[in-house]
């Protein structure tokens, strides 16, 4: 299917190539900016343009009230609130603060644990059915109480959930059903309200939960479908099995009981604790062919980015990395509830980059790569609003709003000691989607073409197009119809050629019109040697002021330099690029070995969100808390198979 | 006529009627009857239980609705029997005046005001003429705004990069002067030939400040530089097409969402507003 919509796409770029004739400059397009519809309902079909050439901001993950813990944590806003958001519209927080995004965004998906979806809202009006179950009538009396009562429910919800002791009553599927069926309609019928194509698309999906003994096992379920298709399922939850095999066996279900489509996208490997990829299965058994294809296919993308840290990489695995780091702080230490500390040998089963290289392991195994995937990033916020971005950070749960503790607020598991701290935290990211219009249907398609990219907040234009004859001179002319009639786009394989000579990487990154400049443009390849090994290198590739900064013999680069101010939470963009642009070929390229390529982009340095705070509210910072971080994108990577 | 006796009596019924708390309990009785008398919480002082038909019809009704099957006869004792324990707890907790100054029962009974002020809304259909209605009376907010037409030629800029203006000056000299705008300036991964954006496709590809540039332009020659955050942007704005007013076939969808977006709030503000000017209220701040 994949293949098939790919082939399609460079057939009708390269008509368009023929019928443009030459363009003259750089990233210049015949459609130029896509003009959005006039009208939204009226119109039947959105027009398409010929290739994916213009990118879409969204968010795939997001929780409103009608997640349990959510609502135990205290947000009283709904999925309305979140889309209305997402679209554009000032809304007031659940602590009353007005919020407005600075651009809207072109996609949502709320995306709230369908866990008994709806239930805690029972909890709170206080369902007599429940308040009979001692424990539920804690919880509240808790949600009526004080902030930090509120957080003291999330917290047990989650611990009782995550290690299968969740009171009675909200493990009865059967008995719940009446509860979650009408919450999953009536938020069905909402999002149908909202989704507006064209201008706004609103996806249906859900988050399913799956968190044995506190270690993420968790997935975004996200369909391509309207109320139509999936009005006839009920969301698959980790209550009737923890085990992903299982979810993805309900995704086909679906697919074929109701024609619809539907993807899985995996999170916060993090907080696996070396679960996310794993070696293994749910079960503990070595990954088999089969399980290897199921996984490919069911979840083609990971998140890799969100307010609960960063998953690409660790400084562990990638000693001669010197951007692992980011994120990492307060979240490599344990799983999702901190229940379990961390060890080194768990944190390749955590890390996406490492996953990557894996794959490569597993295909030369197994004969598929059953960690092929995209990458995005999203927020995860329970705020209902999708905040991403040092400056409008609205918070990771509605206990954390924006104000003067927030940054050293403490969050502390009882039982092993380990503890959070709010500044480390990240403000969340986006996904971006280069799709032929904004439609669930255009947009859905590029996310299972992979054409996707994720960044940390920061809406940065990144594209990526492998091929094996790109050169300088098309970086002149229009690149982007070099790139597609002549190579494969970022989620793509590297087409089969009988040249002799290395893979060429034409890359173009440009800053963020309302954001910080553009530090550097990387390129990462990971490869699998003969003998089963996995390798990495990260290569610095486009960088601002070459004339000045020059590689050393290992290829390191000297730091841009940082224009923070932090008494002022500001920042200058008097260093750095706008736009690195270049055609690179692989100088270490082994024509008989497997391996990928992605890209990493890194702005300059700029204050992190606890600045902000200290400059809007006095807060007072803990002495250890990130101040600055230089934000990124991640493209999805480009794959080489001398077998292809 | 009344001997000593009932004088006495009738001056100590006086003295009785004086005290204030008979006043109190006579004041609180007919508060509880006006209430009883509107279908209200009832009257804590009345020692009688009624559970009728119609009630256990509710309990068995909000039971299934949790459980999904009849609940045995044993399940409908049961319910009623914490039922009846519920309405004696609940009168004497009234009759103790528990209800006024417990924080979690305050919260939860605003919660469910607010809850009745919004719950028929969301059921309710609205109108065309209801839209109209609403449609004419926002007009800015669904104004299909201008749309333009224009070509831009990029000049890399930093911030505080004095150069680059004169290198921006001397191109738009070049440009004027008739040189194809296709080979001047920087590469940009943005389009420079645009055709019919509004302010916002103009805001997602250039940012803000470019938008709102553009609408001061002149047209039919090269103009600027413009300053976005990218850099500078020589700008010929060809053409400029007026916004117009749309129809509400157009914008059907989001006028409805609003309306009811906006409805429910102010029901609700409506709702507290009317209740609130009832209530002669003081507020002494702490010196």
């Amino acid at each position: 299917m994949t293949g098939l919509s790919r082939s399609a796409l460079l057939a009708s770029a390269a008509v368009l190539a023929l019928a443009l004739g030459g363009c003259s400059r750089t990233g210049e397009k015949a459609a130029a900016i896509h003009a959005p519809s006039l009208a939204d309902t009226a119109v039947a079909a959105v027009p398409e343009n010929a290739y994916p050439d213009q990118v879409y901001w969204g968010d795939t993950h997001l929780h409103t009230m009608n997640s349990t813990d959510a609502i135990m944590f205290g947000s009283r806003l709904t999925p309305e609130d979140a889309l209305r958001f997402a679209r554009g519209e000032k809304v007031r927080s659940t602590t009353g603060v007005e919020a407005q995004l600075e651009r809207p965004l072109d996609f949502l998906l709320v995306s709230d644990h369908s866990e008994g979806i709806g239930t805690g809202r029972e909890v709170f009006n206080g369902n007599s059915a429940f308040m009979a179950d001692a424990t539920l009538k804690r919880w509240h009396d808790l949600m009526l109480g004080s902030a930090s009562d509120q957080e003291t429910a999330a917290r047990e919800l989650i611990g009782a959930f995550t290690h299968q002791k969740l009171p009675a009553p909200l493990m009865n599927l059967g008995n719940l059903v009446r509860i979650t069926s009408s919450t999953w309609e009536q938020q069905l019928a909402t999002v149908e309200r909202y989704n507006t194509p064209g201008k706004f698309t609103a996806f249906i999906g859900y988050e399913y939960t799956s968190t044995p003994k506190g270690n993420n096992m968790h997935r975004i379920v996200i369909f391509r479908d309207g109320a139509d298709k999936v009005g006839k399922i009920q969301p698959f939850s980790s209550i009737s099995s923890p085990n992903p095999e299982k979810l993805w066996a309900f995704l086909s279900n679906y697919e074929q009981t109701t024609g619809g489509k539907v993807l899985a996208i995996p999170h916060n490997g993090d907080l696996s604790n070396g679960l996310m990829f794993a070696l293994t299965d749910f079960e503990g058994a070595p990954i088999t062919g089969d399980y290897a294809r199921r996984r490919a296919r069911w979840e083609p993308l990971t998140e890799v980015t969100q307010i609960k840290g960063d998953s690409e990489s660790h400084p562990y695995l990638s000693p001669d990395d010197e951007f692992a780091d980011f994120g990492k702080a307060g979240f490599d230490q344990g799983n999702l509830d901190l229940s379990t500390r961390k060890t080194k040998d768990m944190l390749a089963g955590d890390y996406a980059r490492e996953a990557l290289k894996r794959g490569l392991m597993l295909q030369q195994k197994l004969g598929t790569n059953p960690f092929k995937f995209g990458m995005i990033g999203a927020t995860d916020s329970h705020t209902a609003l999708s905040s991403a971005g040092e400056k409008g950070y609205m918070g990771d749960d509605a206990g954390v709003e924006p104000g003067p503790a927030r940054a050293s607020h403490v969050q502390t598991n009882a039982e092993s000691g380990l503890a959070r701290t709010g500044w480390q935290f990240l403000s969340g990211g986006y996904t971006a989607v280069w799709a032929t219009a904004n439609t669930r249907g255009a947009i859905w398609d590029g996310m299972m073409r992979k054409e996707v990219y994720g960044t940390t907040g920061t809406r940065l234009k990144l594209r990526l197009f492998g091929g094996w004859d790109f050169g300088a001179k098309d970086l002149k002319g229009n690149f982007v119809q070099a790139g597609y009639s002549r190579g494969v786009p970022m989620g793509g394989d590297l087409p089969a050629t009988k040249r002799k000579g290395p893979p060429t990487l034409m890359v173009n990154v440009l800053k963020d019109p309302l954001g910080a400049n553009l530090d550097r443009v990387q390129i990462v390849k990971g490869w699998v040697d003969k003998a089963g090994q996995t390798h990495e290198h990260v290569y610095n590739v486009a960088w601002s002021d070459p004339d000045k900064r020059r590689l050393d013999a290992k290829g390191k680069l000297p730091a841009v330099g940082d224009t923070v101010d932090l008494a002022h939470a500001t920042y200058a963009n008097t260093i750095g690029a706008a736009q690195l642009s270049t055609v690179w070929k692989d100088p270490d390229f082994d024509p008989s070995v497997r391996a990928f390529y992605y890209v990493r982009a890194l702005e300059i340095p700029t204050p992190r969100w606890p600045v902000y705070d200290a400059v809007r509210y006095g807060a007072k910072l803990p002495a250890d808390a990130r101040l600055k971080d230089q934000q990124r994108g991640y493209s999805s990577p480009i794959w080489y198979d001398p077998k292809a | 006529m009344p001997g000593p006796d009932m004088t006495r009596l009738r001056a100590r019924a006086m003295a009785v009627l004086r005290e204030p708390f008979l006043h109190f309990v006579l004041l609180g009785l007919l508060i509880f009857a006006f209430n009883a008398w509107r279908g209200g919480v009832g009257d804590p002082a009345d020692r009688r239980i009624v559970v009728s038909q119609a009630e256990v019809q509710r309990l068995i009704g909000q039971w299934m609705q949790t459980w999904r099957r009849p609940p045995t006869p044993g399940e409908v004792d049961a319910l009623i029997r914490d039922h009846v324990k519920e309405e004696v707890y609940y009168r004497e907790a009234l009759h103790l005046g528990l209800d006024r100054n417990d924080e979690v029962v305050r919260r939860r009974m605003r919660a469910k005001m607010e809850f009745l002020a919004v719950s028929q809304l969301e059921q309710q259909t609205p109108t065309d003429a209801t839209l109209q209605a609403w449609l004419d009376s926002h007009p800015a907010q669904y104004a299909q705004g201008a749309r333009y037409s224009l070509d831009q030629v990029y000049v890399t800029a930093r911030q505080g990069d004095a150069a680059a203006d004169a290198r921006a000056a001397a191109i738009l000299r070049r440009l004027r002067g008739g040189t194809d705008w296709h080979r001047a300036g920087d590469p940009l991964d943005a389009p420079g030939h645009v055709e019919a954006a509004d302010s916002a496709g103009l805001t997602a590809t250039f940012g803000p400040d470019f938008a709102t540039a553009v609408a001061g332009l002149p047209t039919g020659r090269w103009a600027g530089p413009v300053r976005s955050g990218l850099g500078l942007h020589l700008v010929r704005l060809r053409q400029v097409m007026p916004g117009h007013p749309p129809k509400l076939a157009e914008v059907r969808q989001t006028v409805e969402n609003d309306w009811r977006a906006a409805t429910l709030a102010r029901r609700e503000a409506d709702g507290y507003q009317a209740l609130l000017d009832a209530y002669d209220v003081r507020i002494e701040k702490p010196k």
